[in-house]
C-alpha cells in the first residue's frame, strides 16, 4: 500500500508497491501516447527544436476541433472568444508544449522505474521496501505529469464542475461494486488525486 | 478546483482576502493573463504554480488561487502582450487553463 510522500532534506520519499507503480506508469505512458509520444519528444538539440518550431504553419482548424476532448484539454485554446488569436498562438506554441509535456511524463515514468518507450502495462521490478525516492526535479515532474493524467481521466469521467468532483468522491465512499468500469476509473482518479496532493505538499515543505 | 481527500487536505487558508484587482492594478499595462477554474487542479498545486512561476508570496498565491476557485477565473498577471503570451504558454505547461486578452 502506498504511503504519503514526505520531504527528507532535498529529497521526496514515499512508498508505492509494484502494482501501484505499474498502474501509475501505465497511465503516464497512455497520456504520453495521447500527446504524440516519441513523435513530439524533440530531437534532443534545443537549437534545432527551436528552429523547427519557428515559422510553423497554422494547424488545420478542423483537425484541432475534431480532437479527442482529453487532448483538447491538455492543449487548450489561449482565447475563448478570439479564434484567430487562439489559432496564431497555437501555431507558435503547440509543438513546444507537446515536447515539454512528453518530456515531463517521460521523467516521471523513469522516476517510478518504468521505461517511456515500453508499451503501457509492462511489468516493473519489485523494489526492496517499496521505497520511491525522488530528487526535487523528479518530484516536480511527477507532480506535473499527474496533473495531465488526471485531466485525461476527468474527461473520461465527464467531470465538468467542482460539484462533479465532490460527487465522484462521495460515490466512491458508498461504492459496493468496484469492478464496474466507471467505478474503477473513478478509483484510479481518486488515488492519483491523493498521490499528487501528497507529492505537492512534500515539495512545498521547505 | 479539486479539494483533496480530508486526510491530505491543506490547512485552512486565510479567508479574509482583499479583491485581487487591488493588488495587481497597473493602468498603463493593457494586456492580462487569466486562469480559469477547473474541477481537476488541486488547490495546493495551483498555489505552488503561482508561487514558483510568478514568484508571488504564499499569501498572494493563495489569494489568487481562491479567486480562481470562487469566481471561476482570475487575472494572474498584467503586462505587455508578449509577456502575457509567455505567461499563458507557461500556465499551459503547468496544465492550468489560461487565456490572454486586452484588459477590459
Amino acid at each position: 500500500m502506498a504511503t504519503a510522500f514526505r520531504r527528507k532534506g532535498s529529497r521526496v520519499v514515499g512508498r508505492m508497491d509494484v502494482h501501484e507503480r505499474e498502474l501509475v506508469v501505465s497511465l503516464l505512458q497512455q497520456t504520453r501516447e495521447l500527446l504524440g509520444g516519441d513523435d513530439h519528444a524533440g530531437t534532443g538539440d534545443p537549437l534545432q527544436d527551436l528552429l523547427g518550431s519557428l515559422g510553423a504553419e497554422p494547424l488545420d482548424p478542423e483537425e484541432v476541433a475534431g480532437r479527442d476532448p482529453a487532448l483538447q484539454r491538455l492543449l487548450p485554446p489561449a482565447s475563448r472568444d478570439d479564434e484567430r488569436m487562439a489559432a496564431d498562438f497555437r501555431a507558435m506554441t503547440e509543438g513546444h508544449l507537446r515536447q515539454q509535456k512528453t518530456a515531463t511524463l517521460a521523467t516521471a515514468i523513469v522516476a517510478l522505474g518504468g521505461d517511456p518507450g515500453a508499451a503501457p502495462g509492462a511489468d516493473l521490478e519489485d523494489r526492496r521496501g517499496d521505497t520511491v525516492e525522488l530528487d526535487l526535479g523528479q518530484a516536480q515532474s511527477l507532480m506535473r505529469a499527474l496533473t495531465d493524467v488526471r485531466l485525461v481521466l476527468a474527461e473520461r469521467l465527464e467531470l465538468r464542475t467542482d460539484e462533479d468532483s465532490e460527487q465522484l468522491h462521495a460515490m466512491l465512499e458508498d461504492a459496493e461494486d468496484i469492478e464496474d468500469p466507471r467505478m474503477l476509473l473513478a478509483a484510479y482518479y481518486d488515488f492519483l488525486t491523493w498521490l499528487q496532493e501528497s507529492v505537492t505538499l512534500a515539495i512545498m515543505r521547505r | 478546483m479539486s479539494v483533496a481527500p480530508p486526510e491530505q487536505a491543506t490547512p485552512d487558508v486565510e479567508t479574509d482576502v482583499r479583491p485581487q484587482e487591488q493588488v495587481v492594478e497597473r493602468l498603463d499595462r493593457p494586456w492580462v493573463t487569466i486562469v480559469w477554474n477547473d474541477p481537476v487542479n488541486l488547490m495546493s498545486y495551483v498555489s505552488w504554480v503561482f508561487q514558483s512561476y510568478f514568484g508571488y508570496g504564499q499569501d498572494k498565491a493563495e489569494e489568487l488561487m481562491l479567486a480562481v476557485h470562487r469566481e471561476g477565473r482570475a487575472v494572474v498577471s498584467k503586462g505587455t502582450r508578449e509577456k502575457m503570451e509567455t505567461d499563458t504558454e507557461a500556465m499551459h505547461g503547468f496544465s492550468l487553463w489560461a487565456t490572454f486578452q486586452k484588459d477590459d
